[in-house]
């Protein structure tokens, strides 16, 4: 069976040069993750998210600075509060909130990107495509 | 509390129209925003009011609600602040909603006063067009009974249906009055000096009308938690959610008459954001086998709960609007009830709380991240 899809937000600062640590130490992480680099984890609108979904997508990785590292002070921390509402409101409509995933990844921490990758590919395995149309 | 009893053997909206005529008449209210049945009879419109003799024909409660009112001040003050004192006399969710879009810095409160009266709910503005004048009899008997078939599903689930948590200058107590008598009260500092100014006096004991009003709401709340947890079960899930809007047509009505969804360029009007050219439509069929059109529907609906569950304040005009009779309004309870106790927010309760999206504490949340 295909892999389903995840899309994964990165931040410019952190989250990116992370992703791109893991690369350059040959660390495996899956394939069917899309990556889309963004400038702050603070400017991934939920409809970003909603959108990926429509889109085919079956799960979002959302990964910024971690708090207080912000490139722009408090990006991150909003970020935080739209993706606690968007996950607040997917669980209350039976939607699985571990779909959409918010995490902190440093430039530094190709391992710990490699790691959250896999978790997270793991998780949307685990639960299956989603059909929003 | 203290407030004063005013007679209303010519209804509620004679009674109140007499307090507006003194008010106005006592200098310190330039101009009344209040609805006013239209000449042909069968709908109501907010009517920004100057002379004080057209006061006389004003409906203060009007059995449904055509336009929010907090479009109507929306509308007034869209160039900034008014320079004359307004009154406002708009239903609880109204209010609720015009400080909504204040803090959206949609509406300019400064010279804006608010009245509010207790509403037992509104009927379907289609129904009502239909037949206007046993629509209104019966809505009297809600008005007496304080229950009665035909109030929208919405309103029978309103919590917020009185002053409390609602920022009002002036309120029309109705519950458990006597027939033919309500109490005006002034809320705020500025609400009671407006009576003063009015001759009216207020120091009346109300508390055998808070008692009522505690109970009407224990009522509705019952329902509310009921229908909610109905919902739950009828509502959650993809599946499900597919079902609850199979009837919508992309009409987008509820968007347009949604008092707090003021964006003027939305996301899901902008073309090149949700239309794909057609090889790529191809594409996505061959991948899923088909794909149904138009697509977005569900982005739509959830974008919008997303977008507006933390500042629905109950309203139901979506419902209203909603030519398919789509539940939206109670999928907003249903959703947006959550949200809202996540974050501890009552919407349309102060303009001194913050939409909780445009701040942020440094140490919270932490349930939510997967670090």
């Amino acid at each position: 069976m295909k892999e389903p899809t995840i899309v994964g937000f990165l931040c410019n600062w952190c989250s990116y040069e992370g992703a791109d640590r893991a690369g350059d130490a040959r660390l495996e992480y899956p394939a069917n993750i899309r990556t889309v680099r963004v400038m702050c984890s603070g400017r991934v609108e939920p409809e970003f998210v909603l959108h990926a979904f429509r889109e085919g997508a079956s799960g979002v990785l959302i990964l910024g600075c971690h708090p207080g590292d912000c490139h722009y002070k408090m990006g991150n921390y909003k970020a935080r509060r739209r993706i606690s509402l968007l996950k607040k409101t997917l669980e209350q409509l039976g939607i699985e909130p571990e779909r959409v995933r918010l995490d902190w990844v440093a430039a530094g921490e190709g391992e710990r990107f490699a790691k959250v990758a896999n978790e997270m590919a793991d998780t949307i395995k685990g639960l299956g495509p989603l059909e929003l149309s | 509390m203290t407030g004063a009893t005013i007679q209303a053997k010519n209804g509620v909206n004679g009674a109140v129209s007499a307090v507006l005529k003194s008010l106005k008449d006592s200098g310190c209210v330039d101009a009344v925003l209040v609805p006013t049945r239209v000449k042909s009879g069968e709908t109501f419109v907010y009517l920004l009011i100057r002379n004080p003799k057209m006061l006389d024909s004003c409906a203060p409660l009007p059995p449904v609600m055509p336009v929010q009112g907090a479009r109507a001040l929306q509308s007034l003050t869209r160039h900034g602040k008014v320079e004359q004192t307004v009154l406002c006399v708009m239903r609880p969710c109204e209010v609720r909603a015009s400080i909504e879009l204040a803090k959206r810095r949609q509406v300019d409160l400064e010279n804006v006063l608010f009245m509010s009266l207790d509403c037992p709910g509104a009927l379907r503005t289609r129904d009502y067009v239909n037949d206007p004048e046993a629509l209104d009899k019966r809505y009297q008997g809600i008005l007496n009974n304080w229950e009665g078939d035909g109030l929208r599903p919405t309103c029978e689930t309103c919590v917020h249906f009185s002053c409390e948590d609602v920022p009002v200058d002036l309120h029309v107590g109705l519950v458990g009055t006597k027939e033919e008598e309500a109490v005006i009260i002034g809320v705020s500092k500025r609400g009671e000096e407006l009576l003063d100014k009015a001759g009216i006096e207020c120091s009346e004991d109300v508390s055998a009308w808070q008692v009522e009003v505690e109970k009407a709401r224990d009522k509705k709340a019952g329902n509310r938690s009921k229908v909610v947890s109905e919902l739950k079960d009828k509502a959650a899930g993809m599946d499900n959610l597919g079902l609850l809007f199979a009837d919508c047509i992309n009409c987008h009505n509820c968007m347009r008459v949604c008092p707090i969804c003021y964006c003027r360029q939305c996301f899901f009007d902008s073309s090149d954001q949700v239309r794909l050219r057609a090889e790529d439509y191809f594409a996505k069929a061959q991948a899923r086998g088909g794909i149904r059109f138009p697509g977005d529907m569900m982005q739509f609906h959830l974008g919008r709960i997303y977008h507006m569950g933390l500042s629905c304040v109950g309203c139901g005009a979506c419902e209203d609007g909603c030519p398919m009779d789509v539940p939206v309004s109670q999928v907003f309870a249903f959703a947006g009830d959550e949200v809202q106790k996540t974050f501890d927010y009552v919407p349309g309760r102060s303009t001194d709380e913050p939409i909780p999206t445009l701040t942020y504490e440094e140490d919270e949340l932490h349930e939510y991240e997967d670090a």
